[in-house]
């Protein structure tokens, strides 16, 4: 199978993907108890006014039907206006986007070739103190929230030394970069320690494996034969694990978000949720779907790119 | 053998604090001051002394995390075995296919809007953290369960007319323990993870609940004047998830060599 034939495979798949999740967020928000009508109305609950606010929301028609409206004002990035504001919900998905993709962008900058090296350099001393320290500290940090480790940074950092600006509060990115070292450190502890033990276990199996055998006995050398021969091969796994953390980075960081008080999609994500403003709920997971399913079709075809073999079709 | 020992001591101090903690926690509660540096480590948000929080604050995060994993098993595994063991391709199908669509969705975004639906609550927060937790245990389960199905061996049970008891239950069941054995630590460490996140976020338990991570999150507008009021909590969830990854880490080799 060539690469297009599977990209084509792998995209159509990706659409009924989207569909899915889109059509099950728009019902479990539709699920969600309290009724805008009745709360915008506020002190004036008077039965005409309510009716007249849910005609003008288009409340009254039943769910199927502003489904099906919703659904085709999609492709024109029309995600429908929010319920508390009255603006429309692309403007608040404009707003978060950029500060979601600027933390994502440097984070994976960071990432990529921090973890390859790691990875790479326990791998070739396999078995030394070297490999064991990386090894226990990557298996130690793993799993810690990073909630916990980001108020422990601030203290540190931010309070007791004064190093760093505690959050970013206000703060323009670009003109003050100080503001995103901390939440850099956050975001980069997981993915890290995840992706260096994948590469680390990749490049080990793929040093032993007979083409490598195979390639020394040719007499190329060990430099090559590592970097240009080994190193593909065992990025093939780790690419699956980049696209899970590419994907964790542009819809689920809510909680470094709330931490540093970055003004990005999981900000907008919770204040919606807690104003009860459901356009802008579904508008967010319409974008998290997208991006879940492009990010995991590019790592494919990058791992098809890197190690064309069967089971990474299946 | 050294690490174990490190990990071990890393979840001992959080999981006895979380444990044994309640009991030693005075009936009256005493108020002053908020952040104010009365008692050992001063007092929180709203004058409670800290170090009784502290001692009040580990059992919702471990219970939960417990709990919540306990539950992802007892669902995911015998979901996972039937969709491996169906007969009709269209049933496996019919199991699988729905996690995949909760599994693109992010697992935060799950919580907030259950959490919006349901209302708050301990149990709630149980029920969630199992339902993002369980298709992991499902594809796990099921993927294993049909290693063990294609073996000879189950297949000279049946022909020996073993009951479906014996062949589906206690064969496979036996079987598969080792790989679920496995992946125990890291589903442990997945549901304290989402627990303590939860928590922090404000969905599940009240907020001014006695709770590790509701502690970190409500004693932030502290942290200038009583550090230890955010920093302890936080310490305790580290180390415990630190612990939990070393152990298990350490039995996983154990069970591979």
């Amino acid at each position: 199978m060539n690469l297009a034939s599977y990209a084509a495979r792998r995209a159509a798949l990706g659409l009924v993907q989207v569909l899915a999740v889109v059509t099950l967020v728009f019902f479990l928000v539709e699920a969600l108890p309290g009724d805008a009508a009745v709360a915008l109305a506020g002190d004036n609950p008077d039965p005409a006014r309510i009716a007249q606010i849910r005609a003008a929301m288009r409340l009254d028609l039943p769910a199927a039907e502003r489904f099906a409206q919703w659904l085709a004002g999609l492709p024109r990035l029309d995600f429908g206006e929010s319920l508390v504001s009255g603006r429309p919900v692309a403007q608040f998905l404009f707003a978060g986007i950029g500060p979601t993709v600027v933390l994502a962008v440097l984070t994976l900058v960071l990432l990529l070739p921090i973890s390859v090296l790691v990875g790479v350099l326990a791998a070739l001393r396999e078995g030394s103190l070297l490999d064991r320290a990386l090894t226990s500290v990557s298996v130690a940090l793993h799993s810690i929230p990073e909630f916990a480790l980001a108020v422990v940074l601030i203290a540190v950092f931010g309070v007791q030394l004064a190093w760093l600006p505690p959050t970013a509060v206000g703060a323009d990115v670009l003109a003050e970069p100080a503001v995103l070292v901390l939440p850099l450190v956050v975001l980069l502890a997981r993915p890290i320690c995840s992706i260096s033990r994948l590469v680390r276990a990749g490049m080990v199996d793929a040093l032993e494996s007979d083409y490598v055998r195979h390639a020394r006995r040719l007499g190329i050398g060990e430099t090559r034969v590592r970097f240009a021969h080994a190193l593909p091969n065992a990025l093939a796994p780790a690419v699956q694990q980049v696209a899970r953390t590419t994907d964790w980075l542009l819809g689920g960081v809510i909680v470094v978000e709330a931490v540093f008080v970055i003004p990005g999609l999981g900000t907008v994500l919770v204040d919606s949720v807690a104003a009860r403003d459901l356009p802008v709920v579904q508008g967010l997971a319409v974008v998290f779907a997208v991006t879940t399913v492009a990010v995991n079709l590019l790592a494919d075809l990058v791992a098809f790119r890197l190690a064309p073999r069967a089971e990474v079709i299946a | 053998m050294k690490r174990a020992g490190i990990g071990g001591v890393l979840i001992a101090v959080p999981l006895a604090l979380a444990l044994l903690g309640p009991l030693f926690v005075p009936e009256d509660v005493t108020r002053s001051a908020p952040f104010m540096p009365v008692g050992l480590l001063g007092t929180d948000f709203v004058g409670r002394d800290t170090w009784h929080q502290v001692l009040a604050g580990g059992q919702t995060v471990v219970l939960v995390a417990l709990l919540a994993t306990a539950f992802s098993y007892l669902v995911g595994v015998p979901y996972g075995v039937v969709a491996a063991t169906a007969r009709l391709r269209l049933v496996d199908e019919l199991l699988m296919r729905p996690l995949d669509v909760l599994l693109a969705v992010p697992s935060l975004l799950v919580l907030i809007l259950v959490a919006a639906i349901t209302g708050q609550g301990l149990v709630v927060l149980v029920g969630i953290v199992t339902l993002v937790n369980f298709p992991d245990v499902a594809r796990l389960s099921r993927a294993t369960a049909l290693e063990i199905a294609g073996r000879p061996a189950l297949e000279a049970m049946r022909m020996q007319g073993e009951s479906w008891w014996q062949t589906s239950i206690v064969y496979t069941g036996r079987s598969m323990l080792r790989t679920l054995a496995a992946d125990l630590g890291v589903r442990l460490t997945a549901a304290l993870y989402l627990v303590a996140s939860a928590s922090f976020l404000g969905v599940g338990v009240p907020p001014g609940a006695a709770d590790w991570a509701v502690m970190v999150d409500r004693n932030r507008g502290g942290l200038f004047l009583q550090p230890w009021a955010v920093v302890v909590p936080a310490l305790l969830i580290i180390s415990l998830s630190i612990g939990l990854n070393l152990v298990f880490d350490r039995a996983l080799r154990k069970v591979r060599t």
